[in-house]
C-alpha cells in the first residue's frame, strides 16, 4: 500500500506493478466482458440468414445493404431519430430551469429534491411506463377529465401513439439532463448574474449572454446523454407505443427473437454507430462555438 | 435636471426589477413543472395500486389494500423478485471485490493511461443495454460451442452481465470517497508503529466505508432495475422482476402490477435514503 503513495513519480516499476494488481481484475473483466463480445457481434452482423438453416457463415455487407434499401427499416430508423430529437429538445427546455433552481437553492429541501429525481432514475422504465398507462388509458384520468370538461366528446386515445412514447421518454431522460446541468450550474458564480443585472441586462439577455455560454459544456453533456438514451430506449416504446409502433432498440430484440441474428447484429451496430457519430458531431460543434 | 435623470433611472430600475421577478417566476414555474413531470408516473402507479376495482378506470370506485395481498400471493412475481435479489447480491459482491482495488489504484497511483483506464471502467454505462445484452448472448453462445459449458441461460451467465453493470457505479462512488481522503492520517498511523495491513484495516477502511456502502447500494440498485441486459441472458424458468413486470404490462395493466411496482419503488427509495446517510447523493450522481 505504501508504494501506492508514490504520487508524481510516474511509471516506476513498482508503481506499474501495483497498478496492474489493483486495477487489473476490473479492467480485464470489462475488457473480456464487453470488448470481446462486441467483436463477435460485429462478426455476426456480416453473416447471412436463411429461414431454414438460420445463420450461415459469410463475409457480406448484405444486412447493412438490406437495412439502407428497405423503406420499412429506414422508417423505423427515422422515427427513432425524430423521437430522440424531440425528447432531447424538450429535456433542455424543461431541464434547465429545474437544474437552475436546484443549483441556486441553499435549503435542506435541495438534497431531498435530488433524491426525488434520482429515485425514478433507478426505478426502471417499465414501472414508469405503467404510471403513464393509467394516465393515458381510454378510461384514464386524462381522457375522462377532457370529457368532463367538455373538451372532447369521446375518449382520447393517446396510448400506442408516438406522442405517448415521446411523453414517456422525456420523463425517463429528464433526470439525467437535470443532474448533469445542475452540477455545471453550481460551478457558475452567482455574482456574474448579479453583475449582468446591475449593468442593466434584462433576465433574458442575462440568460443568453451569461448563463447559457457558461453552462454550455453541461448543456452539451446533458444533450448527448439524453439523445443516446432516447435512441436506445426499449421499455418505453414497447409499452407505450404498442406492437405497431417501432423504434430501433425494440427492433433489435424483435429480430433476435425471430432468429435473424445477423440482421439483429447489423441493426445493433447501425444504432450504435449513428448514436456515436451524432455524439461526436455534437461534441465538435460545441467546441467550435467555444472558440468562435 | 439631476432629479429628472434620477427618477428616470429609478423607473427603469423598477421595470428591470419587475422583469427579473417575471424571469424568476418563469424559472420557478417551469422547474416545478419539470420536477412534477419526473415524479408523476410514480405517483400514478402508486395511486392505481390502491384502487378498489380491478379495471384502471378513473375515477376509482373506492380504495382498498387487497391488491398488495394479490401481489404477495403471485408466485411468478415472488420467484422473479427472489431471482433479482439473488442476482443483485452476488453481482454486487463480485463487482465490489474488483471495484475497490481499482478505485484505490485510480486515486492513488500516477501512471500513464490512468485516465483511459478509469474511462474504460465506465464503458458498461455507455454501451446501450440492448447491444450489451445481445453481444454477451452471442459471446456466451460461442463459449458454449467451444467448451460445451452450459453457460447460456444459467445464473452464472446472468451474473456475468450484471457484474459489468455494478463495476462502473461501485468504482465511481468509491473513487469519489477516496478523493477527499487525507493521506497524512495513514502516515500518522505508520509513524505510530502500525504496519501497512493494520493501517489499512484500522484507518483507511473505516474512512472509506461510507463510499463502499454507497457503491454497493448503487451497484445493487442498477442490477436490480436492469431490463435490457437480462432480457437476453435469462433462461427458461428464471426471470428477473423487471422482465416479469414488462411481460405482464404487455398483456394488461391492473392494480396488482401497480402494487408490485410500488414494492420496487419502496425498495429503491429506501436504498437511496440509506445511501444518502453515508454519501450525499447530490455529490455522486
Amino acid at each position: 500500500m505504501s508504494d501506492a503513495g508514490a504520487g508524481g513519480r510516474a511509471d516506476r516499476p513498482s508503481t506499474l506493478f501495483s497498478a496492474s494488481t489493483l486495477i487489473g481484475p476490473a479492467t480485464l473483466l470489462v475488457a473480456i466482458g464487453i470488448l470481446a463480445p462486441m467483436l463477435f457481434l460485429a462478426r455476426y452482423s456480416l453473416n447471412l440468414y436463411d429461414p431454414r438453416l438460420l445463420m450461415i457463415e459469410a463475409f457480406s455487407p448484405a444486412n447493412y445493404i438490406a437495412f439502407f434499401s428497405d423503406p420499412f427499416y429506414l422508417g423505423v430508423f427515422f422515427t427513432t431519430l425524430r423521437v430522440s430529437f424531440v425528447c432531447t429538445a424538450v429535456c433542455i427546455v424543461l431541464g434547465f430551469p429545474l437544474a437552475y433552481l436546484l443549483a441556486r437553492t441553499g435549503s435542506r429541501m435541495k438534497n431531498l429534491m435530488i433524491i426525488g429525481i434520482v429515485i425514478p432514475l433507478f426505478v426502471g422504465n417499465a414501472v414508469r411506463a405503467a404510471g403513464w398507462m393509467t394516465f393515458f388509458g381510454s378510461r384514464g384520468l386524462l381522457s375522462v377529465t377532457l370529457m368532463d370538461l367538455g373538451l372532447r366528446d369521446g375518449p382520447t386515445e393517446i396510448m400506442f401513439t408516438e406522442t405517448a412514447v415521446i411523453i414517456g421518454i422525456i420523463a425517463v431522460n429528464l433526470p439525467y439532463m437535470v443532474l448533469t446541468l445542475q452540477s455545471v450550474l453550481e460551478g457558475i458564480d452567482r455574482n456574474l448574474e448579479e453583475a449582468a443585472f446591475s449593468l442593466g441586462a434584462p433576465p433574458w439577455t442575462m440568460f443568453r449572454r451569461v448563463l447559457w455560454p457558461l453552462a454550455l459544456p453541461g448543456i452539451a453533456a446533458g444533450t448527448i446523454l439524453c439523445f443516446i438514451l432516447a435512441m436506445n430506449a426499449y421499455a418505453t416504446p414497447v409499452l407505450l407505443g404498442g406492437p405497431q409502433f417501432r423504434m430501433m432498440a425494440p427492433m433489435v430484440y424483435n429480430q433476435f427473437q425471430l432468429n435473424n441474428w445477423p440482421l439483429a447484429a447489423a441493426l445493433a451496430f447501425i444504432l450504435m454507430a449513428t448514436t456515436l457519430g451524432l455524439t461526436v458531431v455534437a461534441g465538435l460543434m460545441t467546441r467550435q462555438s467555444f472558440r468562435g | 435636471m439631476t432629479k429628472a435623470i434620477a427618477s428616470q433611472s429609478g423607473r427603469r430600475g423598477r421595470a428591470l426589477m419587475d422583469r427579473r421577478r417575471l424571469g424568476r417566476a418563469a424559472m420557478l414555474a417551469t422547474g416545478g413543472f419539470a420536477f412534477l413531470y419526473i415524479l408523476v408516473p410514480l405517483i400514478f402507479v402508486t395511486w392505481l395500486s390502491f384502487y378498489r376495482q380491478e379495471i384502471p378506470s378513473y375515477p376509482p370506485e373506492g380504495y382498498s389494500l387487497r391488491w398488495y395481498g394479490a401481489a404477495a400471493a403471485n408466485e411468478r412475481f415472488i420467484d422473479a423478485f427472489l431471482v433479482s435479489i439473488q442476482l443483485g447480491v452476488i453481482s454486487t459482491a463480485i463487482g465490489l471485490a474488483v471495484a475497490l482495488p481499482a478505485a484505490l489504484g485510480i486515486t492513488r497511483l500516477r501512471f500513464r493511461g490512468r485516465g483511459a483506464l478509469a474511462n474504460m471502467l465506465l464503458l458498461p454505462l455507455i454501451v446501450p443495454g440492448i447491444v450489451l445484452g445481445f453481444a454477451l448472448y452471442v459471446f456466451q453462445v460461442e463459449i458454449e460451442i467451444a467448451t460445451s459449458l452450459p453457460l447460456l441461460g444459467s445464473l452464472g451467465g446472468l451474473v456475468w452481465g450484471h457484474v459489468l453493470l455494478v463495476i462502473p457505479w461501485a468504482t465511481r462512488l468509491i473513487t469519489a470517497s477516496l478523493e477527499g481522503f487525507d493521506r497524512t492520517l495513514e502516515e500518522a498511523a505508520q509513524n505510530l508503529g502500525a504496519n501497512r495491513l493494520t493501517t489499512f484495516r484500522r484507518v483507511t477502511m473505516p474512512m472509506i466505508l461510507p463510499g463502499i456502502v454507497a457503491g454497493a447500494i448503487f451497484g445493487f440498485v442498477s442490477s436490480f432495475g436492469n431490463l435490457e441486459v437480462s432480457l437476453f441472458l435469462v433462461g427458461p424458468g428464471r426471470t428477473t422482476l423487471p422482465i416479469a413486470i414488462l411481460q405482464y404490462l404487455q398483456w394488461k395493466i391492473d392494480p396488482t402490477i401497480a402494487a408490485i411496482s410500488v414494492l420496487q419503488i419502496t425498495i429503491i427509495a429506501a436504498a437511496m435514503l440509506v445511501t444518502d446517510r453515508f454519501v450525499k447523493i447530490s455529490r455522486v450522481v
